[in-house]
């Protein structure tokens, strides 16, 4: 199998229809907040890698060199990015192209897609729906065909979420296998930039790109490894493992969709496992507790004297709320009752679901509780952050995880979740593709 | 009154590259705002790289050279947030302590750890340089053990060449911070914060101490704060007291693991510890049979002591030991400077002592040598200036060669310029090299003309 994006045009002429389909629908999708003006350009200097021709979004929370890293707000609205993140770096080598930042909810605190300052997203395949957050405009950017791929950011879900309400293929890499450098912060120990794309191909040919070692202090001393080459749908002898407790937190017409799924990793030989995860019900706490005290540190920087804005005074509510959160539970009296409690229950968490992983394989189940809601619908804030139960382990455990459409349910997306083992992303993404169906 | 004094002394490492990025340590030379990168200007979605080895090592060896046990445990980075121009990601990041429970000159040391130094804020512009900003820094804590201005004074020197010896500081001068903790009869502890040199130092707390005792005096209350020294009017004032104390809400740095010091690399680091300065001493006393004091003189500087080994190498060492100790340190106070500012070599100081021990030199003349060498100049070219024969003789050997040499004489007359260079050459043989040829040359041509 060629580890090359295959194109069926030149990369001018392929990016000119990306552009095309963007400038036609893009207006009532809001997926980008800024198109590259200089794509064009850069398409044709492209150099011969394995991404040639490749038309790529980037999530706004991403620095590339001269376009706007505005995190979807106010508070950066200004802010051109002198830099290109590494990965950036890396994809550019390889001849892709910077289409433009996608839309996503503000500093990636949301999980809708409708807190940014631009304007919220829409859901492609659904328009009156929400398409999920925070990676709300690069999962809606794939969805609807403006580009081949897009990066986006996960620390609790914001790349599995959108991906799988706009039915597109995402992963949320072992923490540590991508380099961070140059991905503005929403919580460092979680944060993990990954790839969302239409198929688990493509999806494997970009993280094998944006992988490996780099001179960042968080980084796993890995190497990339050439999963696209090594992709195969044969599951036999792996052991999939599914957690009672998915199905306690999940919406029946969710489970319907992801219990077919199941069917067919049975059929490519997979054995499907009952296992356990008892603290699951702890991790959204533990999670949002974690990113709260971390987020308070990230945004002290904008303070109004460099990149034009105090944050506390231009952002939305819900930034805010984190921010104010963060700021009251880390002061020196609360510190251990809340956060060093926090990182307690992170390392329980993470040693549960290692265990599980000693049982089976990887793990299978639902990406999100619930279905995405309508547009516009007013969500209380604990109501929001249910939508991110069943992601947030992986970022816990700083395990591999990713999301492939399953199926529909009453029109609506629906994709199937995999966990595995740290740095097992091919076995992972193995299982991804033989629940893709195709090949 | 009991009076006890601590310190928390910063110093700037002499790193290649600053903290958590690539940038040169060194900035002196660079423009504002030029010696920085997206790592140590805190840029949005900015990095760090691991801690630099370099200045792990410095802590480690400093820590050392102050007998403190090097912790065994993970060494986490802290973030420490506060709100303040000059740091550009609104935290600064600290580490735990690398090294405990040392001890120098019989103050405690309760711990050695590193930090990031911070950008320069000019509060009267309203810029701000962060050229500085991430240089490593290694901060000194010490016990409360020390009881008078005087003693601060004293350790605080004893210090300094512990660091200076340990070959691991800046040696630009300059770079120094110290805040100190002052508190009297068990009363409140009082911080005293922007002191940058022991003269500073001493006048700070001189003041303090008197302002401590005259509230008590008046049967008042000494408040926690801390308070900020004024070095033009030499007096302290109040910055903040415990109740608008700031909250630093500090949390380990999720960027960055914790440091993990192993026994190997403190052995290795132990084995190649310089000399400590007291080491430096009795070892000078003992091979090169000198008195302490002139040893004392000598070793308050570590390059100061590099130079006398090697001018040992050619002199006598009796007598370079005196040179040290009253010509060159003389000569050093006069100037302000340290040996390693003062540009003098050794070369200049063996060709001194050579023309003073064969005479051609006085111990005073000496002295005037070497005050030109630290205002630029190289002794070689003063000592030849200053042995040269004067006018009058200059004359006459200029007379002598004329006499001496017709043919020469005849030559240039009749056009043949090179023969004038013959006849430099004949004064220069009779004045026995001592006189300044372009002189000599234009004291011919007159006479020849």
């Amino acid at each position: 199998m060629a580890a090359e994006f295959v194109l069926e045009h030149s990369p001018e002429e392929h990016l000119a229809r990306c552009l095309d389909r963007i400038e036609r629908e893009d207006g009532r999708i809001n997926a980008f907040i800024e198109l590259n003006p200089r794509a064009s350009e850069e398409v044709r200097e492209a150099p011969h890698g394995r991404l040639r021709g490749m038309v790529v979004g980037v999530k706004s929370n991403i620095n590339v060199r001269g376009l706007r890293a505005t995190c979807a707000s106010r508070t950066l609205e200004n802010y051109v990015s002198p830099y290109d993140a590494v990965v950036v770096e890396r994809l550019r080598r390889e001849g892709a192209v910077v289409v433009g930042m996608t839309n996503m909810d503000e500093f990636a605190c949301g999980s809708s897609g409708e807190t940014s300052f631009f304007g919220p997203t829409r859901n492609p395949v659904a328009e009156d729906r929400i398409p999920g957050g925070s990676s709300s405009g690069s999962a809606a950017a794939v969805a609807a065909g403006f580009a081949d791929a897009a990066l986006g950011s996960d620390t609790g879900g914001s790349i599995r979420n959108p991906a799988s309400h706009c039915g597109v293929v995402g992963v949320k890499p072992t923490y540590g296998l991508v380099p961070r450098h140059g991905l503005i912060d929403l919580a460092m120990s979680l944060d993990q930039i990954g790839p969302i794309t239409r198929d688990v191909r493509t999806a494997a040919l970009l993280l094998e790109v944006i992988a490996g070692r780099s001179r960042e202090a968080s980084m796993l001393n890995a190497s990339p490894e050439p999963y696209s080459q090594r992709l195969t749908p044969d599951l036999s002898g792996v052991r999939v493992g599914f957690a009672r407790e998915f199905e306690e937190f999940t919406a029946p017409e969710i489970l319907g969709v992801v219990k077919r799924s199941l069917r067919r990793l049975e059929a490519q030989g997979a054995e499907v496992v009952e296992v356990e995860l008892p603290s699951l019900e702890k991790a959204l706490p533990t999670y949002y507790l974690i990113v709260f005290v971390e987020f308070f540190s990230a945004t002290r920087r904008y303070d109004g004297r460099r990149y034009g804005h105090r944050i506390e005074e231009v952002c939305g509510a819900e930034v805010l709320r984190r921010i104010l959160l963060g700021s009251y539970i880390s002061q020196k009296e609360y510190a251990g009752r809340y956060y060093r409690r926090a990182l307690q229950f992170r390392s329980l968490i993470r040693r549960e679901l290692l265990e599980a992983l000693e049982k089976v394989d990887v793990l299978a189940g639902p990406t999100t509780p619930k279905l995405p809601h309508r547009l516009g619908e007013e969500l209380s804030p604990l109501e929001m952050y249910a939508y991110d139960l069943l992601t947030v382990p992986a970022n816990l455990a700083g395990i591999p995880a990713g999301v492939v459409p399953a199926g529909r349910a009453g029109g609506i997306p629906v994709g199937l979740q995999v966990h595995a083992k740290p740095l097992q992303e091919q076995l992972m993404l193995n299982v991804m593709l033989a629940a893709e169906g195709r090949e | 009154m009991k009076v006890r004094i601590g310190f928390e002394i910063h110093e700037q490492l002499a790193t290649r590259t600053k903290l958590f990025c690539t940038s040169p340590a060194d900035y002196r030379d660079a423009e504002p705002n030029t010696n920085v990168c997206e790592i140590c200007l805190g840029m949005p979605g900015a990095k760090p790289m691991g801690v630099n080895a370099e200045a792990v090592e410095g802590a480690v060896a400093i820590a050392l050279m102050l007998n403190c046990e090097i912790v065994q445990e993970p060494v986490y980075i802290l973030r420490k947030h506060y709100d303040y121009p000059d740091l550009p990601s609104g935290y600064q990041r600290t580490s735990m302590p690398i090294g405990r429970n040392g001890e120098l000159a019989g103050v405690g040391i309760w711990e050695v750890h590193l930090e990031e130094d911070p950008g320069k804020y000019d509060p009267v512009t309203g810029k701000v340089d962060y050229n500085r900003s991430g240089v490593p820094l290694v901060e000194i804590v010490t016990a409360p053990d020390i009881t008078s201005p005087e003693e601060a004074r004293a350790f605080m020197r004893e210090l300094v060449k512990v660091l200076q010896y340990s070959r691991r500081v800046r040696r630009e001068g300059g770079t120094m911070r110290v805040d100190v903790n002052v508190s009297i009869e068990d009363g409140a502890r009082v911080e005293i914060k922007n002191i940058n040199s022991i003269r500073g130092l001493y006048r700070a707390l001189k003041f303090e101490i008197t302002r401590q005792k005259n509230l008590r005096r008046r049967g008042k209350a000494v408040r926690r704060e801390t308070r900020a020294y004024i070095e033009e009017q030499m007096i302290t004032r109040s910055m903040r007291t415990k109740e608008t104390a700031e909250d630093y809400r500090y949390i380990p740095d999720p960027d960055l693991p914790p440091l993990r010091i192993t026994p190997e690399l403190v052995e290795r680091i132990r084995r190649e510890l310089p000399e400590a300065p007291h080491q430096k001493l009795a070892r000078f006393v003992e091979q090169y049979r000198i008195s302490r004091d002139d040893a004392w003189a000598i070793t308050s500087e570590p390059e100061m002591a590099d130079a006398f080994e090697q001018v040992c190498t050619q002199v006598e060492p009796a007598r370079a030991a005196a040179f040290f100790r009253h010509i060159i340190k003389k000569t050093l106070n006069y100037h302000n400077l340290s040996f390693a500012e003062s540009g003098i070599r050794v070369e200049d100081i063996v060709q001194v002592l050579r023309a003073i021990s064969e005479g051609r030199l006085s111990q005073q003349a000496g002295e005037l040598v070497m005050r030109r060498v630290v205002e630029g100049e190289r002794a070689a070219e003063v000592l030849r200036e200053m042995s040269r024969v004067d006018e009058q003789s200059l004359v006459s050997a200029v007379e002598q060669a004329i006499h001496q040499n017709p043919g020469a004489v005849e030559d240039y007359r009749r056009g043949k310029q090179e023969a004038i260079n013959y006849l430099v050459g004949q004064v220069m043989r009779i004045t026995k090299g001592r006189a300044d040829a372009a002189r000599a040359l234009e004291l011919l041509r007159e006479r020849l003309s």
